[in-house]
């Protein structure tokens, strides 16, 4: 009985608590290319590369000595300026074509390929830091939990709730909905249905980059970042379903609690074999995914 | 009677200026280095270690009366593309001897062009034991340290600071990463330090916090790793993060703190101790000058790769003078058993394997930089020599 | 009388035909001009162009034959040349031998992974090729028995008949040129064949294709296991060629850089895949030794493709020869009959 309970707290409370802490910043990442997939039905395959460009951004920021909170407020502005750009300048011009999810996918792969080297020439192959903002640890019950790790938890579902809130309970929520169920028809109600698009684009980037911003003190910045997050990214927003917003975070905090609990028991080597094994069952089963696409539900 | 001499003085001429022609055209050094990708940090210092000197071999009148250039390819540390690269150098460039692969892949590729073209080799960086013992060539040389010296030197230093040690090793699981660590545990083990655990974590980890539970429950007082690059920076900054590293000493492979990553690790790093074959701060005239040149024309500090690199054009030198050529078996011959002056003292190339011999040291890093806490002279740490195939 | 007989035949003889047959004789010319220099570097480079050639043939086969984008093609030229290697390494040096067990071991893979695979589509299947080949290149990249990630040295030449082996620039370049050709005229054929229209068809309008009765799952996955097979028979040319295999072969930049020589050779022409690769493989060679920055001028190269040029150089340049050929045609009928 005591076996159990201490099993319980020294063991498997740690590992759901660190499973929890990276499951939010797999949300996070995941989010970001829901939204552009369910919108837009782009597949983005340069999102990781965006995550680098916004921790770069955060250390150029910080470099110039800006404290690392304004950073954080300032770099999803900056990002979103760049994925407004990047959509009405590269994406806009396939996107009316036949084969769009084959060339949406096929453009932002090679955008992925040159933002990466572009950041190589920048700021060279070595790894950079940022210092960690709040130091110090919570020691209670046996376990110690960095305290800026509880931050971005506590962050990141502000940020997850915030976004929900603004597509679910905003006009322009509204409009982004109807836009992604029909984009006709809302272009006849008058909605500037492009700039609706861009609009998108540009949170789902920034979203990318404030997940840069976060974690940059956790992981370090360095030119090949982008890649940490790519099949974990990908196999969550298929899971949950592509386009939703429940289905991002319900996938991505039951995923990452799957490969942290797991690694208790099997060697760390299986623990994206068996992230790919879930995705393969899911789609077999359910290839729409857990749940519906937004705006359809 | 006057016929024969004037045409056989014509011929002895144009021999002769033939013969000094190609006494006098430049020897052509082939370098296949990463300058792009994860490993660019490498090959940089690789290639300051390399035209520093040269630049200096040229001034003072080159090899054997005749100048040396450089000619470098990318190889992107992908094996395929050294390949390509290596051809193109031996073929087109026709360069007299290729160096400048980072890792053991390439460097083993690489070594069998150089077989299939009657051509020598040498690496500078790749430390994987097996490159000059099973899978040893007779075309490829090594003038730096391999894993098992390093282990010597860094066990050594356990047993006389930290006896009867309980270690535990996690280490990225690829074949580097596991030889790396095999090496040090039976280094360290046959000195008296316990294992206590022992972890493989994916290469390219981001998160080692599902691991901090398993190094707890061992109670360590050693913690052994092989990661390398930004997996080192996550490692031990999360280490840091998560208070694992409190009252634990931490050492790791040759290769897990280097300049490339010092900067960003920060003040997680201080303490750790490695063992490697050259530190900024050895000793000794030969080592001031080489550092301060270094630091002067690219401002930034020699590391083991820049040095070893630097001491590959010596090792060059040495071998072709003695040979008197540079046709490939006489090189050869000169090479093995040769001894050249270093920043690191005097290395012994030991001729049975092709691996150099030179004194090794333990070295910790404090205030950001490294300095020497331990030596083992070079005897101690090389090791049998194992290879069979020469 | 005669002009239009002429006229007739060359009809029958498509642009994109005339340029495969520019595309070979191009090729050999090239041979007899190495051949003649003594030349070794230039053809082993343009080997291993055509070797992931048959890569891109491939992909093309699946993306713009079929319509399904494989992002992981790679893992099957892995699997052969890794096959490949082994067989020459412990059994045989015999080029046919070699060959045939490649391409019975990447069919079996393909029709393994297809399984999984097929059962997705568009994009699905994409990520779902893509995490396959992540997946199963990090276990090869473990793997002790396989050389783990230092690879295969010491692969032995494959010997193709007494006394010419591949080790021989000038002969393997010829033996992979006509291989490639073997291949290439193959799906050409197979295009013109009723199971080859199935294939276009199921890439035009699967549900059409379902709806007047045919199975598109089998179609599908046959097409899947045919691709992994002709991309596992080019891998198994790659060890012959280099002495060695290593897990990089696996790795998602073969399979991106197959992607991008067939768009920017011409996705569905199958000549354009080998166009590509040839060009693309010169480009990354030459500007790889100017500038270490050569993903960045592949990439943008790409992408300008993508937007501007979308169906590759011989997707466009054939329409065009195609209707200069006929208003030419066109002029030669109207001058018969004022002539």
């Amino acid at each position: 009985m005591i076996d159990a309970l201490e099993w319980l707290q020294y063991v498997l409370a740690p590992q759901v608590i660190n499973g929890a802490s990276i499951g939010v910043a797999v949300v996070l990442m995941a989010l970001g290319l829901t939204i552009i997939f369910g919108l837009l039905d782009v597949i983005n395959m340069a999102h990781g590369e965006f995550y680098a460009i916004g921790a770069y951004a955060a250390v150029v920021l910080i470099g110039m000595g800006m404290p690392f909170w304004w950073a954080l407020a300032l770099t999803p502005v900056l990002m979103a300026v760049v994925g407004y750009i990047t959509e009405r300048s590269l994406i806009q011009r396939v996107f009316h074509s036949k084969d769009r999810h084959t060339l949406t996918l096929l453009l932002t792969f090679g955008l992925g390929i040159v933002l990466e080297d572009v950041l190589k020439i920048i700021f060279g192959a070595n790894p950079l830091r940022i210092e960690t903002p709040i130091g110090g640890a919570v020691e209670m019950l046996g376990l110690f939990f960095p305290n800026y790790r509880l931050f971005v938890m506590g962050l990141g579902t502000l940020i997850v709730a915030a976004v929900w809130i603004l597509i679910f309970r905003t006009k322009i929520g509204a409009i982004v909905r109807a836009a992604a169920f029909d984009r006709h028809m809302t272009a006849s109600l008058g909605v500037p249905v492009n700039k609706v698009y861009a609009l998108t684009f540009a949170l789902g980037v920034a979203l990318a980059g404030i997940a840069g911003v976060l974690l940059a003190p956790i992981y370090s910045v360095f030119p090949t970042m982008g890649r940490d997050f790519v099949l974990i990214a990908f196999s969550v927003v298929i899971i949950g379903g592509m386009g939703s917003i429940k289905g991002a975070v319900i996938a991505g905090l039951l995923l990452t609690q799957i490969q942290s609990i797991s690694s208790l028991y099997i060697s760390p080597v299986w623990s994206d074999p068996l992230l790919f094994g879930c995705m393969v069952l899911v789609l077999m089963w359910r290839p729409q995914g857990l749940f519906g696409r937004l705006g359809h539900a | 009677m006057r016929h024969q001499f004037i045409s056989s003085f014509a011929v002895s001429t144009v021999l002769f200026a033939g013969v000094a022609a190609a006494q006098t055209d430049p020897i052509k050094i082939g370098v296949v280095t990463p300058l792009s990708g994860t490993y660019a940090g490498i090959g940089q210092q690789v290639k300051w270690g390399l035209d520093l000197a040269t630049k200096e071999i040229n001034a003072a009148g080159g090899i054997a009366g005749r100048k040396v250039e450089l000619i470098y390819e990318d190889e992107e540390a992908n094996p395929a593309v050294a390949v390509q690269k290596a051809e193109k150098l031996l073929q087109v460039n026709k360069v007299d001897f290729l160096t400048g692969t980072v890792n053991s892949g390439s460097t083993l590729a690489v070594g069998q062009v150089a077989e299939r073209n009657n051509r020598l080799a040498a690496t500078t960086v790749s430390f994987a034991d097996s490159i000059t013992a099973d899978k040893c060539s007779p075309n490829m040389f090594r003038v730096n340290a391999r894993a098992g010296m390093q282990s010597a030197a860094l066990a050594e230093w356990l047993s006389k600071t930290n006896p009867n040690a309980n270690v535990f090793y996690l280490g990225p699981d690829y074949e580097m990463g596991r030889s790396t660590v095999a090496a040090f545990k039976s280094a360290a083990e046959a000195k008296g330090a316990k294992t206590v655990g022992e972890v493989f974590a994916p290469l390219d980890n981001k998160d080692y916090s599902p691991f901090f539970g398993q190094i707890r429950g061992a109670r360590p007082n050693v913690i052994y790793t092989s990661v390398a690059g930004n997996d080192t920076v996550r490692l031990m900054t999360q280490m840091a993060e998560f208070g694992v590293n409190r009252n634990l000493q931490v050492l790791g492979a040759s290769g897990t703190v280097t300049s490339q990553n010092i900067a960003a690790i920060g003040k997680a790093a201080e303490g750790f101790v490695t063992g490697v074959g050259y530190s900024a701060s050895i000793d000794n005239d030969a080592n001031k000058k080489f550092v301060s040149d270094f630091e002067t024309a690219y401002k930034a500090q020699p590391d083991l790769y820049g040095a070893d690199s630097y001491g590959l054009m010596y090792f060059y030198k040495a071998a072709v003078e003695k040979a008197k050529s540079t046709e490939t078996d006489k090189v050869r011959d000169a090479m093995r058993g040769i001894q050249w002056s270093t920043p690191q003292g005097v290395k012994t190339m030991r001729a049975g394997d092709h691996q150099a011999m030179q004194d090794m040291y333990a070295v910790q890093v404090k205030d950001g930089k490294f300095s020497i806490v331990g030596k083992v002279n070079a005897e101690a740490a090389i090791g049998p020599d194992t290879c069979a195939k020469f | 009388m005669r002009e239009s007989y002429l006229i007739s035949i060359s009809k029958k003889i498509s642009a994109v035909q005339l340029l495969a047959i520019l595309f070979f004789g191009l090729s050999c010319v090239f041979a007899i001009i190495a051949i003649v220099a003594s030349d070794v570097f230039f053809l082993r480079l343009a080997t291993e162009a055509m070797i992931f050639g048959g890569l891109a043939l491939s992909v093309d086969l699946l993306l713009g034959i079929t319509g399904l984008l494989p992002l992981g093609q790679a893992l099957f030229f892995g699997f052969g040349a890794y096959a490949s290697a082994l067989i020459l390494k412990n059994w045989t040096t015999s080029i046919w031998i070699v060959l045939l067990i490649s391409t019975l071991f990447s069919a079996l893979m393909g029709g393994l992974a297809g399984l999984i695979a097929i059962r997705s589509k568009g994009v699905y299947f994409a990520l779902i090729s893509f995490g396959l080949a992540q997946v199963v290149s990090k276990v090869v990249f473990n793997s002790r028995d396989l050389g783990a990630s230092d690879g295969i040295i010491g692969v032995p030449n494959a010997e193709i008949l007494p006394g010419l082996t591949s080790g021989d620039p000038a002969v393997f370049f010829s033996f992979t040129i006509l291989f490639i050709l073997f291949l290439y005229a193959g799906l050409n054929y197979l295009l013109a064949t009723p199971y080859g229209r199935q294939l276009i068809a199921i890439k035009t309008n699967e549900h059409r294709v379902a709806f007047l009765g045919f199975n598109t799952w089998r179609y599908k996955l046959s097409a899947f296991v045919l691709a992994a097979s002709i991309a596992g028979v080019s891998g198994a040319l790659y060890p012959m060629l280099r002495g060695f295999v290593s897990p990089e072969l696996m790795f998602f930049q073969v399979s991106g850089n197959a992607i991008i020589n067939v768009i920017v050779g011409g996705t569905g022409t199958l000549i354009g895949p080998l166009y590509g690769s040839a060009l693309l493989t010169g480009i990354r060679s030459v500007v790889g030794s100017f500038t270490p920055h050569h993903q960045l001028v592949i990439g943008v190269l790409f992408m300008a493709v993508v937007i501007l040029l979308p169906r590759g150089i011989i997707g466009y340049l054939a329409p065009l020869l195609d209707s200069w050929r006929s208003r030419k045609r066109n002029a030669k009928i109207q001058e018969a009959d004022h002539g």
